[in-house]
């Protein structure tokens, strides 16, 4: 089955719509899909031209396609756990909360919190990130527990922070504090960040850019070669955070 | 004049003697009478267990260290949220929810009365605003003087008259209710570092031992003849073998008070393990009841844990920071001023973990081995052990055999070996559970006298109403129903008004904070101690006169008078 959603036009378009009922089990049991503009309750119809083609008999065989105005529309796909979300444009925040399962492939570019404490499945970013990529709610002490995240383009402060399973690729820049309190999984970042893995206790963070910044507390262990976009590069290779326990891998480029 | 007549109730009341008998309930302006005017606004309680309010003589939900858990678990507000609704404020939170959130829960469960377990004077007047966001239940304050300098100072003096007048003194100025003690003199000495590790260690600086002060105030508390006695949380908490100082603490309680205790141990539970490592911890259950059994001037809680996600909060600072260096998670340590320290560290008890498995079992057993319902009550040191939204299961799992080897099976296979509970028969019965969550509390407390945990004629007409029929159910068999049937009443009834029904809060409420004020001859006045106030105003942060709570932090203050004996 495939569902196409494509905004109506609004008369206050920059009012945001809590979309947390848009994923895939959802259209396969559920006629009667409200959402949330504003603090007004509404009829997916009256938000979205929607168009159904096909049948399906498991999530798995649904796919979502969001299209038009998609930057004000937030918590699509959350707790998704089969089909394929994919969205045309931008995409709000808190996209993929949750998820344990199914691929949400993002055209444009995502805004904060994408794929917040994420347990599986695949969430693809081919634009640029905001803050909190692939991070755990304020407060909790695990993050994203496994699955894959992939951005092609840049990502914002505090990515993957409190990252305990998974991989959080970022092909271009992180901001500051990528890998925060990370306790296992992999980062790995392609262009610079500033200040990476603060206070680690596990997991590997790479980056193949400049490390801005770094932290004090990571003991240096020797060099490696390790392989990015095939190209083979030389890497430091750093044990830390030793203020907590230490027992993380950090590895940054040789410059 | 409001009349309410409940008709058709079966009334179990301990401290009237009744042990279930189907009757009717008059109320009038608030206060239970003989009987109701043909007017009256009739409830029909067809048969339903009908009980005081509960009472809760161990809790933590009002005052700074709670808010503080509130603002260091965001995570734990995406729990338990609730919209507005008629009456209802918003709600959110599941070990520290808002205060509202504490307020409905407790009354949907058929609570009335709840006792903060630990204020810190010097910020009483945030705990009192809070009691007042708590609408549904009237609030009494234990006040800790576990580190206060001055009370120490008079230990080593030797001088009880001293203590009582700085306990008297304190208790009028910040309006509290009694005198608690958590980890006695350790957590004063953490405020340098270090602790006590047994009830004859000298605390640092002041050259006093936790057996001193324990035992000076609880004279000093039977000197003010509060109604309360003294509230301990012995030293040594959590530390496998700490059985020793509460046996020991147990030991040396004196029988002074023929009305009540003379002292209160809360959360035992975390006080009764054997072993000497985490490794080899032990369930010292049966010694700590035996102890209780033989000695009436005891009463103690059970500090009951549930599996699950919850909140650690106390004034025990060292014992927190010893939890962190277990759990390596977000910590909170703060210390007041002269008085005292507290600690905040969000846990999780877990079914995979054999101590926590043993923690579990252990707060059952003290409350199926201690023979005297009355010297028991239950509790889980809300948030502590768990969130008090756990009640209705301890409850079931007390009165049901098959509930607790159900869930044996979930537990850690090695638990049996290590503690006694799966050879426990006993299940408790109706009775005895209206005293271990009512009843007991209005005794120990010594509130029975302002119409409190009963149903006499002339008490306050606090009543919940449980959709039970006991005559119909076998708890022992049907610990399902029993624990939905405790978990929200039919009608809670407040102060001659229905303030929840079916688990819907149906008022907005108003609530009255209790406290005592000890009547002290002038020569005992400390507000004209010149050197007391001479400390004061050299050590405190702030003045002396800006200290005490002023009255419109308690818009329905109730104060108790005591007259003091010396």
């Amino acid at each position: 089955m495939r569902v196409i959603l494509e905004t109506k036009p609004r008369r206050k378009p920059k009012i945001p719509i809590e979309a947390e009922a848009i994923t895939p089990q959802n259209f396969l049991i559920k006629n009667d899909i409200r959402v949330y503009e504003g603090n007004k309750e509404r009829k997916l119809d009256e938000i979205f031209y929607v168009t159904t083609e096909g049948p399906a008999v498991s999530a798995d065989q649904v796919e979502i396609v969001l299209s038009g105005e998609t930057g004000v529309i937030k918590r699509v796909g959350e707790y998704m756990n089969a089909g394929r979300i994919v969205i045309e444009g931008d995409i709000g925040m808190h996209c993929g909360n949750f998820m344990s399962a199914g691929e949400i492939i993002i055209r444009g570019n995502a805004d904060a919190w994408l794929g917040r404490e994420m347990r599986g499945g695949v969430i693809r970013c081919e634009g640029n990130a905001d803050h909190y990529c692939g991070a755990g709610y304020r407060g909790e002490k695990r993050g994203m527990r496994g699955g894959t995240i992939e951005v092609m383009g840049n990502a914002g402060d505090y990515t993957a922070e409190y990252l305990s399973g998974g991989e959080v690729r970022i092909m271009g820049d992180c901001g500051d504090l990528p890998g925060v309190e990370m306790r296992a999984g992999t980062l790995i970042i392609g262009g610079d960040c500033y200040r990476p893995c603060g206070n680690m206790t596990g997991g590997t963070c790479m980056v193949f850019g400049t490390a801005g910044a770094m932290l004090p507390t990571f003991i240096s262990t020797g060099a490696e070669v390790r392989e990015f976009c095939s190209k083979r590069m030389e890497m430091n290779v750093f044990r830390g955070d030793v203020a907590n326990r230490g027992k993380g891998t950090l590895l940054v480029r040789k410059q | 004049m409001a009349e309410l007549l409940v008709k058709n109730a079966f009334v179990i009341d301990p401290l009237s003697g009744i042990r279930g008998e189907i009757m009717d309930i008059a109320i009038r302006d608030g206060k239970i009478v003989e009987d109701a005017g043909a007017n009256a606004e009739v409830i029909d309680a067809q048969g339903c267990l009908t009980l005081p309010g509960g009472i809760d003589s161990h809790t933590h939900v009002c005052g700074t260290k709670v808010n503080f858990g509130r603002y260091m678990s965001p995570e734990d507000m995406r729990a338990g949220r609730t919209q507005r609704k008629g009456v209802m404020h918003v709600t959110s939170g599941y070990s520290v929810p808002t205060t509202f959130g504490n307020s409905y829960r407790y009354s949907t469960m058929g609570y009335t009365t709840l006792l903060e377990g630990a204020m810190a004077p010097l910020e009483a007047r945030h705990t009192h605003e809070e009691f007042t966001a708590t609408p549904h239940q009237d609030m009494l304050a234990n006040t800790l003087f576990d580190g206060n300098w001055s009370i120490m100072e008079a230990v080593r003096d030797k001088d009880l008259k001293r203590a009582a007048a700085v306990v008297a003194w304190t208790l009028a100025a910040v309006k509290g209710f009694a005198i608690k003690l958590t980890n006695p003199g350790g957590t004063e000495a953490w405020g340098f570092g270090e602790d006590v590790h047994s009830i004859h260690d000298l605390v640092p600086h002041f050259g006093v031992t936790p057996a001193e002060i324990i035992e000076t105030m609880i004279r000093a508390n039977e000197i003010l003849n509060l109604p309360h006695s003294v509230h301990l949380h012995c030293n040594n908490l959590g530390v496998p073998g700490n059985f020793r100082t509460t046996l020991e603490t147990i030991d040396r309680v004196p029988d002074l008070n023929s009305r009540r205790q003379t002292l209160y141990l809360t959360h035992v539970q975390f006080h009764a393990y054997g072993g000497s490592t985490w490794k080899d911890i032990s369930s010292k259950s049966e010694d700590i009841a035996r102890a209780v059994n033989s000695r009436p001037q005891v009463a103690i809680d059970m500090g009951q844990v549930m599996f699950g996600r919850t909140t650690t909060m106390t004034a025990d600072g060292p014992m927190e920071f010893k939890l962190y260096m277990l759990h390596h998670n977000k910590w909170s340590n703060h210390d007041v001023e002269l008085e005292t320290g507290s600690g905040i560290i969000p846990v999780f008890y877990s079914r995979k973990s054999l101590v926590n498995c043993v923690m579990w079992a252990i707060g059952l057993e003290l409350a199926l081995l201690t023979r005297d319902p009355w010297q028991c009550m239950l509790s889980t040191d809300n948030p502590n052990g768990a969130p008090f939204v756990k009640y209705p299961e301890i409850i079931a799992l007390l009165m049901s055999r098959r509930f607790r080897d159900r869930e044996s099976e979930l537990l850690d296979p090695r638990t049996g070996h290590y503690v006694p509970l799966f050879a426990i028969e006993r299940e408790l019965d109706w009775y005895e559970i209206a005293v271990m969550t009512r009843a007991a509390q209005a005794k120990a407390l010594g509130i029975t006298g302002i119409g409190k945990g009963h149903l006499a004629p002339g008490a306050q007409a606090d009543i919940a109403i449980y959709p039970l029929k006991p005559g119909e159910l076998d708890p022992a068999a049907e610990y399902k129903q029993v624990m939905a049937g405790f978990g929200k009443t039919r009608f809670t009834i407040k102060r001659g008004r229905v303030v929840a029904r079916d688990g819907e809060v149906v008022v907005e409420g108003a609530n009255s904070t209790i406290w005592t004020k000890a009547n002290i001859p002038p020569e005992l006045d400390l507000s004209a101690d010149r050197e007391f106030v001479k400390k004061f105003e050299q050590y405190y942060t702030v003045r002396m006169s800006n200290y005490p709570v002023q009255d419109v932090y308690l818009p329905r203050g109730v104060c108790i008078g005591t007259e003091v004996s010396l």
